[in-house]
């Protein structure tokens, strides 16, 4: 056994002595009260503070209540009649009451954190102290208080003393319903698992406080029997609170086999996320959150490989604890939770869920690696995009510009008058060849990148497609304003692309496109009453762009029998 | 920045019948182009009395000039053709604007037909035929 072990044993033997020996100085001296209900109460709070700075070492409660169980029994002992006595059994009663306000407002972790609550412990501290301080001093002469001889007086005086002794009598009058106050406000600023932890000991105080009440603004009226019963009364409430502060701690253990339940729960294979609502559900904090660590800490991602903040202990409200989740000293996940929750706990089901922590935090590695490639992809698609549209424009600007002053140029020279018919063939003839390297030029331009869909948007520029497909092209477009440029290159593309397919392959009579926004995308539709046949694997153009639709985020599908005309339906997502 | 301000007189060296001296502010980024056209132009007697080489120096010389004909090039360095029509037809008693392009009228959709122009002409097929018939049939 270890050293502290036989001190706490040491402490609990002197208890004992202290506690049954007073018993037994009250039953000697034939004290008219229950003595066994008196002996409960306060071993009851031997046993629990015990309990406590065994279990709680740095807890101020355990300490507390063996206070406050030693202050209980000084009663029993001022018997002896000994020098002081009468004294010590006023200052005793006081502060015993403090001390039992104490152990309320730190529970269950031992330091009192709302201010509110310190703010009344102190006065009632200082109420304690000042009122214990002047009554010793100004004891009055025997009779008038007790017929005690044995008491030293310092400076007697019965009207301070009288004052005194009524102002402690009524103490409870004020500060009972300031107890009540912060107690209550206390519980509603609880989070789930604190309210769990709290419920009974509040229901205790809240009745004994009521009971203090009545028994303060009673004191001076009631005859004996009545005052009596209300502090039997008293008594039985005052053991339900180490009582229910022990219960306190065993409820932890119980929930220790909720353990059980995850280990099982883990045995099987969980989709992302799920891991964290069984941790959640286990430990009984709907609020629970688990990110995964990478390299080693310096990035934190979620379930889904998302980028997320590094996890953080906040004050709150609602306050936040983190507890690291750790494998041979590098950050493996952390679970983010409610602060109240019990320390061990929190370990032991991230213990429990160790593999599938790893299993979960690979994956959600895999998604965020996956989600850069993604958008890698994309950056290229665009940065394509871009860099056509500066082609286009250096073509316009540079060999467009010179070409068709080159052909004004050689327009005017066949106008002039006086020319031989030698010249004026060739110059026919360059004319000619001008015009169609123009020609040619333009639609080189245009296949590059189309200004009209720069210039004026999707709508504008399906139409113009239409009207050059060599097939009759019914249009069904359902679009108001402009969308953003990759998802406008890529609807016109995959338009494009097919309509040419059509044109060339399907040996069709008609063709429908159909453009219009559903839920947040864009559905592009191309159908033609062809031959079909069309294929995603075999034809590089459909495959081409199915690879630039999936780059921007979107699906392309190709519906496409032998002999039943062919449909290329796409759907690309708006807020990428 | 637009050429001088002061109006440049060119020998006619062709009398075309339908022409009436009527003068012409042309507007093109592209000088070999606004050479070529300013000699075509004057040749069916055209009179030319500016060149501007962007929007701002085009509404500038059009507002002081008052032209009859303006030939506007769509692709200027600080704004479109289209914003340059815009503001020559907030003034009063504005020219007649035919916009010419190296693209096609097809490229740009509906905005030629909005401009308030009298046409628009592909710089390729840009002759005095193509632009008097777009005069004519308007008439003025």
């Amino acid at each position: 056994m270890t050293r502290r072990r036989w001190v706490i044993v040491g402490i609990g033997i002197a208890a004992l002595v202290w506690a049954l020996g007073g018993e037994l100085v009250s039953i000697t001296h034939d004290v008219p009260e229950n003595h066994f209900l008196d002996a409960a109460v306060g071993l009851s709070f031997f046993g629990a503070g015990l309990v406590a700075l065994d279990r709680r070492p740095g807890n101020v409660i355990g300490p507390l209540m063996i206070a406050y169980a030693a202050a209980w029994f000084v009663g029993n002992w001022a018997n002896l009649r000994f020098p002081g006595a009468p004294t010590l059994v006023l200052v005793t009663n006081t502060i015993q009451t403090v001390f039992l306000v104490h152990i309320v407002f730190a529970y269950p972790t031992g330091t009192v954190h709302r201010r509110m609550d310190r703010i009344v412990l102190w006065v009632m501290y200082g109420a304690a102290a000042l009122t214990s301080t002047v009554a010793a001093l100004t004891f009055p002469r025997p009779p008038v208080w007790c017929d005690c001889p044995w008491n030293p007086t310092f400076f007697p005086n019965e009207e301070i003393f009288g004052g005194v002794t009524w102002i402690q009598e009524r103490l409870g009058v004020i500060l009972v319903p300031l107890l009540l106050a912060a107690a209550w406000l206390r519980w509603y600023g609880a989070s789930r698992a604190e309210r769990r932890m709290l419920a009974p000991l509040w229901a205790a105080t809240t009745i004994l406080a009521v009971v203090y009440l009545i028994g303060s603004v009673a004191a001076p009226e009631t005859d004996g029997s009545f005052a009596y019963l209300l502090w039997e009364l008293r008594a039985v409430l005052e053991i339900a609170i180490p009582i229910v502060f022990v219960w306190g701690l065993l409820s932890t253990r119980l929930a220790r086999s909720a353990m059980g339940d995850l280990v099982m729960e883990l045995e099987r294979p969980l989709p992302p996320g799920e891991l964290r609502a069984s941790l959640a559900h286990a430990l009984d904090d709907p609020s629970l959150g688990l990110v995964y660590a990478l390299d080693a800490g310096a990035r934190w991602i979620d379930a889904d490989g998302r980028s997320v903040p590094p996890p953080a202990a906040i004050a709150g409200p609602p306050a936040r604890a983190v507890t690291l989740i750790e494998r041979e000293g590098r950050s493996l996940a952390a679970l983010v939770h409610d602060p109240a929750l019990d320390q061990g706990l929190v370990r032991a089901a991230a213990a429990a869920a160790g593999i599938a922590i790893e299993n979960e935090r690979l994956q959600a590695e895999v998604r965020a690696q996956l989600e850069e490639v993604r958008a890698s992809r994309q950056r290229i698609v665009e940065a394509g995009d871009r860099e056509r549209r500066r082609v286009e424009r250096n073509l316009h600007d540079g060999a467009q510009q010179r070409l068709v002053t080159l052909s004004l140029a050689i327009s005017m020279l066949r106008g002039r008058e006086r020319l031989d018919p030698h010249t004026s063939a060739g110059l026919d003839e360059a004319y000619a060849e001008l015009k169609l390297a123009i020609r040619e030029l333009r639609e080189l331009a245009r296949g590059i990148h189309p200004a009209i869909l720069s210039e004026e948007g999707l709508a504008a520029a399906v139409e113009t497609l239409a009207g050059r497909c060599s097939v009759p092209v019914d249009l069904q477009v359902h679009l108001d304003g402009r969308l953003p440029d990759p998802v406008e290159a890529s609807a016109y593309f995959v338009v494009s692309e097919t309509l040419t397919n059509v044109a060339k392959y399907a040996d069709a009579s008609t063709a429908r496109v159909s453009i219009s926004r559903r839920n947040g995308s864009l559905l592009v539709e191309v159908a033609d009453d062809g031959v079909g046949g069309a294929d995603l694997e075999h034809g590089s153009g459909l495959r081409g762009l199915s690879d630039r639709v999936s780059a921007v985020g979107g699906t392309l599908q190709v519906a496409s029998d032998e002999g039943r005309g062919t449909t290329v339906r796409a759907e690309i997502p708006l807020d990428a | 920045m637009g050429w001088g301000l002061a109006p440049m007189r060119v020998d006619v060296l062709e009398c075309h019948p339908a022409a009436m001296a009527r003068t012409v502010v042309i507007v093109d980024d592209h000088d070999g182009f606004r050479a070529q056209a300013r000699a075509m132009l004057a040749r069916a007697g055209y009179d030319v009395v500016s060149e501007a080489r962007d929007g701002a120096s085009a509404v500038r010389a059009s507002r002081e000039l008052r032209p009859d004909l303006v030939l506007l090039d769509v692709q200027l360095p600080d704004m479109t053709g289209f914003e340059v029509a815009r503001r020559l037809f907030e003034g009063a008693g504005p020219p007649a604007v035919v916009l010419i392009s190296s693209r096609e009228a097809s490229d740009y959709g509906g905005r030629v037909g909005s401009s308030g122009a009298r046409g628009f002409i592909t710089k390729a097929e840009l002759s005095i035929g193509a632009l008097e018939a777009l005069l004519e049939g308007t008439g003025r």
